[in-house]
């Protein structure tokens, strides 16, 4: 299934978590990311169960704490 | 209030823009914007708005210029080490606009002093460089009903959004609580390209000065992405969060409240 | 006889480009649409840009007289917003 993930489509396997997908992303702070499907925040405790769709639209929001 | 020749030769190329124009100065010369933290963001976010001539302009920081500063701080000068960082920043901003009045807060921002600071400004600039800063500015800006520009940088990388009263999602919104003192790197320990602090706070002075003038879209709902490396930016949508502590429809934080520090950033 | 009247004046001529551009807009702004403004400025660049300047803008440009002094004056129609 394609799915789109910060901003690029790419075909990933039937039936993958967004735990899974982050994993499959690498991304660096898997404890601490925000994830979004759809334009809806989702919650961080529902990341291991809630399974991705087609066409799903899927962005990651990082901490970032530094400005000075 | 009548403009003098020379104030319509300093704000000369503002005032030619329809979006600005006359109506548009005199806006921008009688608004107030707080920045807080005088570093890598709110180093050119205050000199782009001393030069735009707003008209009071607040500048908070607790520190000394340490010479680690100038890699990215241009507001301060090689000069300027050792000198209260609030100090050097108005200098600076004097320097280039004369015009303009500074009012310097040479404080860390807490629980008990921010009401006070934020209440007599229109716009607020959080410039500053760790997480208990970054949600004790939304809280107490939320709380206050006052607009603001968040912002953070690391590495190649930087990010803004902006919070409107009663309209955008919150900071609190997209990141529920602060991550575990040390568990997210900061700049100290990650470091960060200097220009990184020019691109985000520019910006950040972008939307204080469309907030005053009351043009364009601002970034309240969504997130503008920097990756430096890649070249590339990206708006992200973000929706309200109902259940948010702080903007939710039954917010459980109800006053300003102070995070720990991570141990490393106690020394600013 | 011209058929407008003349609600203000601005002078121009002390300052240089875009300034003077600005400070007739400056003028124009204390003005309500409809009503007329006189600008006096000087020959050259001013009074080649002023003139489409203000075109440019949305007002009337009525007429541009020659001062014979190198000077001109240029009367202006404020437009709506």
């Amino acid at each position: 299934m394609n799915i789109t993930v910060t901003g690029s489509t790419k075909e990933y396997p039937q039936g993958l978590t967004v735990a899974q997908l982050i994993q499959l992303e690498k991304v660096a702070t898997p404890e601490y990311v925000t994830v979004s499907i759809n334009d809806e925040f989702i919650l961080s405790a529902t990341f291991a169960e809630k399974t991705l769709n087609e066409g799903d639209h899927v962005e990651f929001m990082y901490f970032m704490g530094g400005g000075r | 209030m009548a403009f003098s020749n020379e104030q319509l030769e300093r704000y000369s190329r503002h005032m030619i823009l329809k979006e600005v124009g006359v109506k548009g100065q005199k806006r921008l010369l009688e608004s107030k914007v707080l920045i807080i933290g005088a570093g890598g963001l709110g180093a050119p976010a205050a000199l782009y708005l001393a030069a735009a001539g707003v008209g009071v302009i607040g500048i908070a920081d607790a520190d000394d210029v340490d010479l680690s500063n100038l890699q990215r701080q241009v507001i301060h000068t090689t000069p300027d080490v050792g000198k209260a960082k609030v100090r050097s920043a108005e200098e600076s901003m004097k320097a280039i606009n004369p015009e303009i009045t500074v009012h310097t807060y040479r404080t860390y921002v807490l629980a008990n002093n921010i009401g006070q600071l934020i209440a007599e400004y229109d716009f607020i600039i959080d410039g500053t460089d760790n997480f208990p800063a970054k949600f004790l500015i939304n809280d107490a800006c939320v709380l206050g009903k006052k607009p603001f520009s968040h912002a953070g940088i690391i590495r190649f990388q930087g990010q803004l959004m902006t919070y409107l009263p009663g309209q955008g999602p919150c900071y609190r919104c997209v990141f529920s609580s602060p991550p575990p003192p040390d568990a997210v790197p900061t700049c100290r320990q990650a470091g960060v390209i200097g220009a990184m602090g020019g691109v985000i706070g520019s910006l950040q002075a972008m939307e204080a000065v469309k907030y005053i003038i009351g043009q364009g879209e601002l970034l309240c709902g969504s997130l503008l992405t920097y990756d430096a490396l890649n070249m590339e930016f990206r708006k992200i949508k973000l929706p309200r969060r109902d259940s948010c502590a702080v903007c939710g429809s039954q917010p459980t934080i109800i006053a300003p409240f102070d995070y720990e520090q991570a141990a490393c950033e106690v020394k600013g | 006889m011209d058929d407008y009247q003349i609600d203000e004046t601005v002078d121009i001529t002390d300052v240089v480009c875009p300034v003077t551009f600005v400070k007739a807009k400056v003028a124009l702004e204390e003005l309500s649409e409809g009503q007329i403004l006189a600008i006096r400025l000087n020959d050259g660049e001013p009074v080649q840009n002023v003139p489409r300047s203000m075109k440019e803008e949305g007002h009337k440009v009525l007429k541009l007289i020659d001062n014979t002094d190198s000077t001109y004056t240029l009367i202006v129609r404020k437009a709506g917003e």
